[in-house]
């Protein structure tokens, strides 16, 4: 992570398909454009795992499937607790086979149709329930070296209580952060760069849309509240130099032509 | 072991309305799913074949665009589908379903086992899965929540009552419905939607089962919809419990076991 900092590497976020999609053809074309496209670029692939509780397909099944090359370098995939154990082993596998080395690890969203890990079959003691913190330990028992294992920071939780957890997660292997979206000078994330010593990527929110937002940051903004992605993330860059960013739901046809030359030293 | 699962495609709950002239569920224009239980029908299906060996075969009745759950099934492990349409189809109550699909499972060269989910979501009627064990004569167990064993002759499944269960015995061929505590459906992988693409879906049709006519659609259907209107409203109390959070939660757990629900 700290190369890709250093090399102004973007992680660019990339849903795969819905389960339900009606058009799953157009939706894999669509998919396998984009992660070319940024594979090319030299930006890293960040591929979400059912993201918002949205059943979607895997990112390594999508690589599978497609045939898709990987650098790895190249490639992180999101990785929940809402997988059976036997399904995550194969996502594991399915990663250290095809040269994937950068996973995010977060406890995740759920969703009634979703299997959600239990401590037991994960080995994990004294804890009533699967967390990133358990799943990072699992992780790293298993496949010691394998990965670089990065986990979520929410700078809108209670601070001590998001601190607090932090340790945890990085008691647990945890080598590098990305954030929740930030769209200005938090003085939370002052404090996270202040004291951890983790490479830290803010997570840098591309859709006009900010009202999305209100749920994340646990208040309402209002949905004509006008948003400009591109010049908020050139802020965040000035504000924040020593951070790598996340985008997440950035437009492929309208913007990506557009952050080539944003990122300058 | 040949399994069959019938499963039905309905509306999204949330989208669901009456047709105040017909008393009929308006299905044009709203988004179609999978009867939630069959996802859970399916699984276990898939999970006896896993076990047992033989095939699991999807079978639906309802208009062309129900294939589409058919696939559904096929991805998530199913073997093959079948899709009983035809026009004379159209108006069946669950009992002329039931025998359609009765009809369709002779026509498939019988099952060993037929699971349904235990209902389907939009009509909420529970008449399907029995219906189709009277047409064929066979033993049905219903609100199966655990198939504890099974053997090329019997099966050994766990019902769920509201106060309890019990386990019962059946001896094969039989049917079963289903109830969500039986499994945890798996996630359709992409190999597998890929795969339920590729499939073709036979459409059979009254000839293609033998049915007669007589017991299909409209004609083959006793049940009349007199009148249909959504249950009273809930009535909800909220209360508000002041004072510390010993204190507070003192009272709630005060409360919680004065309506026995710790």
């Amino acid at each position: 992570m700290k190369d890709h900092i250093a090399n102004h590497i973007y992680h660019v976020e990339i849903l795969p398909p819905k389960q339900d999609s009606e058009k799953l053809d157009a939706d894999l074309a669509a998919f396998a454009e984009k992660y070319q496209r940024t594979l090319e670029s030299g930006y890293c692939i960040c591929l979400t795992d059912n993201a918002m509780g949205h059943l979607a397909f895997q990112g390594t099944e999508m690589i599978q499937e497609l045939d898709l090359p990987v650098k790895p370098e190249q490639v992180m995939i999101h990785l929940n607790t809402f997988h059976t154990k036997d399904n995550l082993d194969e996502i594991l596998r399915a990663c250290v086979a095809r040269g994937i080395r950068y996973l995010l690890v977060v406890s995740g969203d759920g969703s009634d149709r979703l299997p959600k890990l239990q401590p037991a079959d994960i080995g994990a003691e004294g804890v009533e329930s699967v967390t990133s913190v358990e799943l990072l330990r699992y992780i790293g028992r298993t496949h010691p070296g394998a990965f670089n294992l990065g986990v979520a920071f929410n700078p809108y939780e209670p601070e001590d209580h998001e601190f607090a957890k932090l340790d945890r997660k990085i008691a647990a292997g945890a080598t590098f952060i990305i954030t929740q979206p930030v769209i200005a000078r938090n003085a939370v994330v002052d404090k996270l760069l202040a004291t951890c010593p983790l490479p830290v990527a803010l997570e840098a929110w591309m859709s006009k849309k900010l009202h999305l937002l209100s749920q994340a940051v646990g208040y309402e903004i209002p949905e004509s509240t006008v948003f400009d992605p591109i010049a908020t993330l050139r802020l965040l860059h000035r504000t924040y130099p020593r951070c790598g960013m996340y985008l997440s739901l950035l437009g492929f046809k309208t913007q990506y032509h557009l952050i080539t030359d944003t990122w300058v030293s | 072991m040949r399994i069959v699962v019938c499963i039905k495609q309905v509306p999204a709950t949330n989208d669901a309305s009456i047709d105040p002239e017909t008393k009929r569920i308006v299905r044009e224009g709203v988004k179609a799913i999978l009867n939630p239980f069959d996802t859970y029908a399916v699984e276990e299906g898939v999970l006896l074949r896993e076990r047992f060996g033989g095939e699991v075969v999807a079978l639906s009745m309802g208009p062309p665009k129900a294939e589409a759950v058919l696939r559904e099934a096929v991805s998530q492990g199913a073997d093959r589908a079948v899709l009983l349409s035809h026009r004379a189809f159209g108006g069946s109550d669950t009992w002329a379903t039931s025998y359609a699909l009765a009809c369709a499972i002779r026509t498939l060269g019988g099952a060993d086992l037929v699971i349904c989910g235990k209902q389907a979501v939009d009509g909420d009627t529970a008449q399907v899965g029995p219906g189709i064990a009277a047409h064929l004569g066979w033993p049905q167990a219903t609100h199966v929540m655990k198939v504890r064993d099974a053997t090329p002759q019997t099966l050994t499944a766990v019902r769920m009552h509201e106060d309890g269960y019990d386990v019962c015995e059946l001896p094969l061929p039989a049917v079963i419905t289903v109830v969500k505590d039986i499994n945890q459906p798996r996630v359709p992988t992409l190999k597998g939607r890929l795969a339920s693409q590729k499939i073709t879906i036979p459409v059979w049709t009254p000839e293609t089962i033998g049915a007669d006519t007589a017991k299909i659609g409209l004609d083959g259907s006793p049940t009349r919809v007199v009148k249909t209107e959504p249950p009273p409203a809930r009535h909800k109390a909220t209360r508000r419990i002041e004072g510390t959070a010993d204190a507070c939660a003192a009272e709630l757990v005060r409360e919680l076991r004065k309506r026995s629900l710790v």
